[in-house]
């Protein structure tokens, strides 16, 4: 009986609810910003270079 | 005419990939929309034949596919109750949830005929209210980012720990800060039920 009942505490604890995150963070808005003005100035490298 | 039951090997799989694709979409669509990121670095794309705004940076558009591969797991198995795509203020507190609730129906007598066209349809409408959903949330300061919450069962976990380990992306249990907001305000934007999938 004693089993059975840490049996049915060990299921009701598994079956408890739970909110999860992924560890890692998005990349920040300021490294987008950064990633964006260099793309940019290749785009107009390479245009400058289609069309001198 | 096809018949699908949710005994089908691949019903699960089918529902998972469906609903993964409509959350990478939805994700890229309100990063779009509430201003998270520059939006020179979206692109128009087409989605359930409508045009949507789609990440071009590669490392954001990574990170999205890793969140969502290690949720799919949860989703097969019906065991993602939620998924809360989180915009948290400079303080990483959350100033803004969009909340997406998951079940599924216990008995399915689909065909799988009308199955596609019937989702994408769902999906459609759905897609097109977030693109609207700025016109009734206030603006968001500025310096924001976000997080992707996922509401399970603590036995669930198992079946996304492979996944963790082979994308090299870990899940941590959420502090009470990450989940609750003050003074909430709810403002419904969709709710669909197809013969596979409730959202809302």
């Amino acid at each position: 009986a004693k089993e059975e009942k840490t049996g049915l505490l060990a299921s009701s604890a598994s079956d408890k609810k739970v909110v999860l995150l992924p560890c890692r963070n998005p990349p920040s808005h300021e490294r987008v910003q950064l990633w964006l003005e260099a793309r940019k100035q290749y785009d107009s490298l390479q245009k400058e270079r289609r069309e001198p | 005419m096809t018949t699908l039951t949710r005994q089908d090997l691949n019903f699960g799989q089918v529902v998972a990939d469906i609903l993964c694709e409509f959350l990478e979409v939805a994700i890229h669509l309100i990063l779009y929309v509430r201003e998270v990121y520059p939006s020179g670095i979206f692109q128009k794309r087409k989605k359930y034949n409508i045009p949507v705004q789609m990440s071009c940076h590669p490392e954001l558009n990574q990170y999205i596919q890793d969140t969502l591969h290690c949720v799919k797991p949860l989703i097969e198995k019906n065991d993602a109750e939620k998924v809360v795509v989180v915009i948290m203020d400079k303080e990483h507190h959350p100033v803004e949830r969009f909340v997406f609730e998951i079940s599924q129906p216990p008995l399915l007598s689909i065909s799988s005929d009308t199955l596609l066209s019937h989702v994408e349809q769902l999906l459609r409408a759905f897609i097109l209210k977030i693109s609207v959903c700025d016109a009734v949330l206030n603006n968001n300061p500025p310096g924001c980012s976000f997080t992707v919450l996922v509401h399970t069962r603590d036995a669930a976990t198992r079946n996304m720990e492979k996944v963790q380990v082979i994308k090299d992306f870990p899940w941590i249990v959420a502090d009470e800060q990450e989940v609750h907001m003050k003074e909430p305000r709810l403002i419904p934007l969709k709710s669909m039920t197809s013969d596979i999938v409730k959202v809302s």
